[in-house]
């Protein structure tokens, strides 16, 4: 059973060793594969003296190009599990350990970790999900958007759909590698996996307040940000399905009764 | 009252005969361009065949101006440079979605040879003499070297 992390790193020399140790002390049987999306700065040669494997891409391409070259490296190395974390320091590896563990056991095709979702299992000890993290208003709001939206369209709840803190099995990675929207990477995706069968599941962790730099997101690109999103999920509805589908159409509001551990839909695929 | 005569007989659109040698000569000097640009490598030939073609629509217009009048008629449009600038316009408007779709494309194209090129250089890395716990994770290697 081979596992890869992957950590899809812009310019982020001072903290990528850090978290590459981090990833390493808390998986040591994995693979560490830095993906670095054409950075200026010494990102790779830290990540390479760090002890990963470095993906470095010519140049910048963007998240989403970077996440997929990450599931791309899993699915053509054969590796049977994969996760991924932001290369800033936000993302505690040990919380990607308890994702990963969600896939180990065949829970789930794909487990996102949520920094908002407090409910659910976790609630004894270090109650994860009430935390250190204070997210930012405008990034409260796009949030919010962007968790309804995606309910409406996948008819699942999700309460942090643009969590960087994933982790997957191969059916994921056979999807993603392929399809994965450059440009919305983190919602889309879900969009995609859950309409195409897949087990999403989201999974409680504990996020840290970003040790260095401040999030892109001011309130003009933030409202921009949304309104792409907001097409992006609108014309993913009439996407086709690529081939191996599950079935059901999406378009019908979620269902009230929908019980059950949040974000649990076992569907009836496979 | 004229609708059905008019639209037999051509002189609805008054060109002079200058304006007319002026726009065939423009026609006729594009197309040339184009065919200048394919022969020196700078325009791909299945990137071409739409502007000849507007080419060939200009050189008409400039021979047959009644053409114009007949298309304002058929839309149903009574000033003919209306119809001829909706023309226009619906024409560009369609050829800068086709380019748009083009460049998604070689954008989509560019990523993945980016990607490929990056797992390149991550297999080398692997392949080439990584020690340290690390290495050990990855049994399975590709080169039993």
């Amino acid at each position: 059973m081979r596992t890869l992390v992957f950590i899809p790193a812009w310019n982020e020399e001072a903290s990528i060793a850090g978290v590459i140790g981090d990833v390493r002390r808390a998986l040591p049987q994995a693979e560490v594969l830095v993906i670095d999306d054409g950075s200026a700065d010494a990102t790779a040669a830290r990540a390479r003296e760090a002890g990963a494997l470095v993906a470095s891409l010519p140049f910048n391409q963007g998240l989403g190009a970077a996440l997929q070259t990450g599931y791309l490296y899993a699915m053509r190395e054969g590796h049977d599990f994969c996760a991924h974390l932001d290369a800033d320091g936000q993302h505690p590896a040990d919380e990607v350990a308890r994702l990963l563990e969600e896939v180990f056991a065949d829970r789930a095709d794909l487990v996102i970790g949520s920094r908002y979702f407090a409910g659910g299992e976790g609630q004894g000890e270090g109650a994860p999900g009430s935390d250190e993290y204070k997210p930012t208003i405008s990034r409260r709001i796009g949030t919010s958007v962007f968790r309804f939206f995606l309910t409406l369209a996948t008819r699942q709840r999700f309460t942090d759909t643009t969590s960087g803190m994933r982790a997957a099995n191969r059916r994921v990675m056979a999807l993603f590698s392929e399809h994965y929207s450059p440009d919305f990477a983190e919602i889309e995706s879900l969009q995609l996996a859950v309409r195409q069968g897949l087990r999403v599941e989201e999974v409680p962790v504990r996020m840290l307040q970003r040790a260095d730099g401040s999030s892109f997101l001011t309130p003009l690109r933030s409202a921009f940000f949304i309104f792409k999103g907001m097409i992006v999920l609108l014309v993913g509805q009439f996407r086709p399905r690529p081939p191996e589908s599950g079935e059901g159409p999406g378009q019908v509001p979620p269902e009230p009764g929908d019980a059950g551990p949040i974000g649990k839909r076992v569907e009836a695929e496979r | 009252m004229n609708g059905l005569l008019l639209a037999a007989q051509s002189p609805k659109v008054h060109l002079t005969p200058q304006a007319r040698i002026l726009a065939a000569a423009i026609a006729v000097a594009f197309m040339a361009m184009i065919l200048e640009l394919i022969r020196r490598d700078r325009l791909q030939e299945r990137y071409s065949v739409v502007w000849f073609v507007a080419g060939l629509g200009m050189l008409a217009g400039a021979a047959f101006p009644g053409l114009l009048g007949l298309v304002a008629d058929a839309m149903g449009v009574r000033n003919t440079n209306v119809a001829l600038f909706s023309i226009v316009l619906l024409l560009l408007l369609g050829l800068a979605l086709n380019f748009s779709v083009i460049m998604s494309r070689q954008a989509a194209q560019i990523t993945r040879l980016a990607q490929e090129r990056a797992i390149e250089r991550a297999r080398e890395q692997a392949g080439g003499g990584r020690n340290g716990e690390g290495a050990s994770a990855q049994p399975a290697e590709r080169d039993p070297a």
